[in-house]
Formats: C-alpha cells, structure tokens, sequence
C-alpha cells in the first residue's frame, strides 16, 4: 500500500521537471522498476492516475513501466541466475547468494513533454 | 513532436536527501540513531522497554514511536523512562525522514545519546525509506513462520541486526531457528544476531551491552 507514496514522489519530481522545462503537458513517463522492489505495478499505475488527473500539467499523462528481473550471481558457480519468488537460491549448486545484481530498482528514466514550441511547431 | 527529457533519478530521491541531511543534523546534537523494524506483534515495543531499563544509567534513550494509530506504545514506553514523541501515520504504511525531522522537533534531545526510531509493524514498505539511522534492526519471533528472511529479502539485505525473539516459546512451536539464521546470512553475511526472549531476560544483557558500545562508537566516529 506505500504505492500511492511512490505515486506521490513521482508526481513531485516530473512536475518540478516539467516547469523548469516549461512543459505545457507532460505525454508519457517511463520508470524502471525492479521485481523485487516490493511494488506492486498495478497499485502504482492507479495512483499515479489518480495523482495526476488532479493537475492539468500531467492529466492523462502515460506511465509505462519497464519491469526489472531479480538476478543474482551465485558465489559458487558464479553463473547469474533468476531469482524465484525471492528466494536466492542458485538452481545449480543449491546454494544461496547474497549477490543481487538486479531487481530492486526505483528508478525514473524519462519522461517526453510538450512545450508551446513543440505544439507551434506542429 | 513531444521532448523527451532525461531524468535518471532514483523515485525516492527527495526522501534520501532528506535523511542525508537528517543523519547530519542527528550527528550535529550527537544522536546515535536506530531504526527497528518488524511485522506487528514481534515485540519491538517490549524489546525497547526491556532496553531502556537495562540501560538506565548508562544510555540516554529518546523513542520516537510510529503507529498507524493510537498512543499506547509510547506510553508504555515513556513509563519504561525514556522521552518519546508519537507519531501516528493514519494509515500509511511506512515511516519517511521528513516525518521523523518533525517529530524531532518536539523533542528534547539535549539529553540523549540514542534515539531509537520504532517504524510501523510491517516487513516489506519501511525496508524501502532512508530515515537517516546508523543502524537498522530487524526483529523476528519464534511465534512467526521461520521463513521471513526468504519471504523478505529486502529487510533482512538492508539490516545490520536481526533479533529474534520470543525463545522462550521455542519448545511449543515449529520454529527452524537454524534455518532462519541460515537464510538470513545468505541473504546478508554481515548481519549481526542475538537471540533473545523479553519474557524471561534471555538474551538481553548481550543486546544492550553490543548497543551500547555501538552507540558510543557512533557518537565517538563523529567527534573525531
């Protein structure tokens, strides 16, 4: 349920960035999220909608979200593998590893926007 | 033609900044900082009463207590004898560093030489948010499945003390703690564990004696 938080951060730093690029309207903004990030992408996506239809600068705008897969790298084989439900085991040796090289992220990677230049220009 | 505009930043990056500057200013009063986090009913409010008493004398002790709602754990906890703020989410799942610079705000911490921040009873949102802590401590129990650090990783990878409670039960339930350890080391070698049970004391003296001392190589790190 901290989805409409992670909702609340996005708004807050694609608004900030919208205005110092004076965007008139903000398209589309893409996030990476990791599979082990403990979000749940659905609660996400309805939040933010719900966030941003608040705020004509970002009413409608698309959230497309990349999701990440959770890979660690075993210690004794040293093969990556993906992790299963959280639980790093390496499918080879049995063994657990505490080398998670992907999976957790929260990240925003970009966003498109429309400035009055871009529409004149249409 | 729509721009397309590079971000490249971190979600919560507004709450990491935040608890930098948080971890700063706690520095600044000369606070060590503990963030302890369970799943409800593990016994952080009991292991923090047991603590402060232990170390009346010797460790100041300041408490600011997360809740969704109501104020009985800060009142047990201020009759334990520690000062305590309460702060009570209405809902939210998590605590975040702006919430704890203002509850700081209401504190005398002239005093003190630990705050100890107990976060909302739940394992998977707190892992997530930076409150400016020195350390972060999880707390698991015997009467909980032994499969918590498999189910949530992310607790146990951004620990650096797990404790796990409640061992007067162990004779009652089917609880691996072999294999919870296991687990948990998997997931972080680094953590520290103590095994202990609020109930009969169990435990305590080697938890309140390792705080202690790393309480004031924290504070003594920051002098330097």
């Amino acid at each position: 349920m901290h989805e409409l938080a992670i909702a609340q951060s996005i708004v807050e730093v694609v608004t900030t960035r919208a205005r110092e690029c004076q965007a008139t309207h903000v398209k589309l903004v893409r996030l990476q999220i990791g599979e082990a990030s403990g979000i749940m992408t659905d609660s996400l996506a309805f939040s933010f909608e719900m966030l941003t239809s608040l705020d004509p600068l970002l009413d409608g705008t698309q959230l497309l979200i990349e999701s990440i897969p959770h890979v660690a790298r075993c210690g004794a084989c040293a093969q990556e593998f993906a992790i299963v439900n959280l639980v790093p085991l390496c499918p080879i040796c049995q063994q657990w590893s505490g080398d998670v090289i992907s999976g957790t992220e929260l990240q925003i990677q970009e966003m498109e926007i429309e400035t009055a230049l871009s529409v004149m220009e249409e | 033609m729509p721009t397309k505009v590079t971000i490249a930043q971190h979600i919560l990056a507004a709450n990491e900044a935040s608890a930098q500057e948080l971890r700063q200013e706690l520095g600044a009063r000369g606070l060590a900082t503990i963030n302890v986090m369970s799943a409800p009913g593990a016994g952080k409010t009991t292991l923090l009463e047991q603590t402060i008493r232990r170390l009346h004398g010797q460790l100041a002790i300041a408490v600011i207590e997360g809740d969704i709602e109501t104020s009985n754990d800060a009142e047990r906890i201020e009759a334990a004898g520690a000062q305590t703020v309460q702060i009570n989410t209405r809902g939210a799942c998590h605590l975040e560093a702006h919430m704890i610079r203002s509850a700081l705000e209401q504190l005398d911490v002239g005093q003190a030489d630990l705050l100890v921040i107990e976060n909302i009873g739940n394992l998977v949102c707190p892992a997530t948010w930076d409150l400016g802590e020195d350390l972060r401590v999880v707390v698991v129990s015997t009467s909980e499945g032994d499969d918590k650090p498999a189910k949530y990783p992310q607790m146990f990878a951004t620990a650096q003390v797990m404790i796990v409670n409640k061992l007067d039960l162990l004779p009652y339930v089917d609880y691996d703690l072999a294999k919870v350890k296991r687990e948990a080391l998997a997931i972080n070698p680094q953590l520290h564990i103590f095994e202990v049970s609020c109930r009969t004391g169990a435990g305590l003296d080697t938890w309140c004696a390792w705080l202690c001392a790393f309480a004031h190589s924290a504070l003594q790190e920051r002098t330097r």
